[in-house]
């Protein structure tokens, strides 16, 4: 969709602040949502859905409230879609349905948890690769009012093909919970393409597209 | 089960926005509670990952990995080959790195990586990610004015130099590889490793300070 998550190449948005502290957590509620995010989930959910129900946070939230915040906001949103809490429970923060304790895991319990979180996206595509490496493509003008992973400024442009990936599990069907394989590659757009005069003739901008982004050929 | 259905997400965002206390630590600190209750995760178990991830899963890995290539011409080969792979001769595979590329700045080319649609990132090899890497100025400009940005931050590149940027749509993650200082050639890993930064694996910085 055509969210205001969707960032690349919109201007106005000033400075990066290139002065920001070097450690992990600036705040100790960043470090608690990041460890719940990591440990808990829905059955139901995938990381394209949660992208996505983080994609329809409201616009003005969006920008202003602080990013941990906003996946506070998007897993108890999700949760309440997967129907594990009620909007009492989450505004509430109480529950009267408890459960059993959780374990509890020792720091080297969570280094090893995060090495075997490793996770394998490959998933067989029903045909071969259309598309080569070297290969001129162009992608699609439009795009869905659901979850999509082909950015806004890289639509109805030409491109070459940098190199194949494999088949992966995509992300559009992965949002709305299935699970697909397609071909997927990627692509270089040259600055000009994307952007026009001003840019540098020199520079490329890189992008990883799943196969039915692109035109047939 | 979920319905998946996108107007029914925004509509629960709006409840909760009216809802839910403002204040961002209040906020989690409500979801913390309502998962331990229900017994989803136990408060041990947030402060484990949560040291995890500010002492051992960092940028230093990182650092030890780029220090390897720079000094082992074979681990270099099969890192630009599959960094996937090669990251587990450390074991440091994990969040976000089951298809890690290592991308190389060369005297001819410079890299930076970004995720402009929403914060992707290599945890597992660099850690916690930068508020600056997820902010609305990064996301929309490093892929339409790179060398803008990169002064911002000290990068001042001539034109003959190329701009190549890495927008992580989809499950690739990636990983510059900077350049090795001259002057060190007959350092060791752990001293090559201590001068390698978060930023200069992002492309955020090009030359690394020798001290």
């Amino acid at each position: 969709m055509d969210g205001i998550h969707d960032m690349g190449g919109k201007q106005g948005y000033g400075a990066v602040d290139v002065d920001e502290t070097d450690e992990p957590f600036h705040h100790d509620y960043e470090g608690r949502m990041w460890a719940i995010s990591r440990n808990v989930r829905a059955d139901d959910w995938t990381i394209d859905w949660w992208r996505h129900v983080r994609e329809r946070i409201d616009p003005v939230d969006y920008l202003t409230r602080p990013y941990f915040d906003s996946w506070m906001q998007t897993s108890a949103a999700a949760f309440v879609l997967s129907g594990v809490f009620t909007l009492d429970e989450i505004t509430s923060g109480h529950t009267d349905k408890t459960g059993a304790a959780a374990e509890k895991q020792s720091k080297a319990d969570a280094i090893e948890a995060n090495r075997v979180s490793c996770r394998d996206f490959s998933e067989a595509a029903a045909a071969m690769p259309v598309f080569r490496v070297g290969d001129l493509v162009k992608t699609m003008a439009f795009s869905s009012s659901h979850h999509s992973r082909l950015p806004q400024y890289a639509r109805g442009k030409s491109g070459t093909i940098h190199a194949y990936r494999g088949s992966h599990l995509f992300a559009d069907a992965g949002a709305k919970g299935v699970h697909e394989g397609q071909h997927i590659y990627t692509i270089g757009f040259t600055a000009r393409a994307l952007w026009g005069p001003e840019a540098s003739r020199n520079d490329v901008v890189y992008l990883d597209l799943w196969e039915s982004y692109f035109e047939k050929p | 089960m979920s319905t998946f259905d996108s107007d029914a997400a925004a509509k629960v965002h709006a409840h909760l926005h009216s809802h839910l206390p403002s204040e961002p630590a209040l906020r989690v600190k409500a979801l913390e509670s309502l998962l331990v209750e229900r017994g989803m995760i136990s408060t041990e178990t947030i402060d484990a990952w949560v040291e995890a991830y500010s002492e051992e899963i960092g940028p230093k890995r990182g650092a030890q990995v780029v220090a390897r290539a720079w000094l082992d011409a074979g681990f270099k080969a099969r890192l630009l080959k599959n960094a996937a792979e090669a990251i587990k001769e450390f074991g440091f595979e994990g969040n976000a790195t089951g298809h890690l590329i290592a991308v190389e700045n060369t005297d001819q080319t410079h890299n930076a990586v970004v995720c402009t649609l929403c914060s992707c990132y290599p945890f597992s090899i660099l850690g916690m990610s930068p508020s600056w890497y997820k902010s609305a100025a990064y996301r929309s400009r490093i892929v339409r004015e790179p060398r803008k940005v990169l002064a911002e931050f000290g990068v001042e590149l001539p034109d003959e130099i190329a701009v190549k940027i890495w927008d992580s749509t989809a499950e690739l993650r990636y990983i510059v590889i900077p350049q090795q200082p001259k002057g060190t050639e007959s350092w060791t890993e752990d001293q090559l490793a201590a001068l390698i930064t978060r930023n200069s694996m992002i492309g955020t910085q090009r030359e690394l300070a020798v001290s």
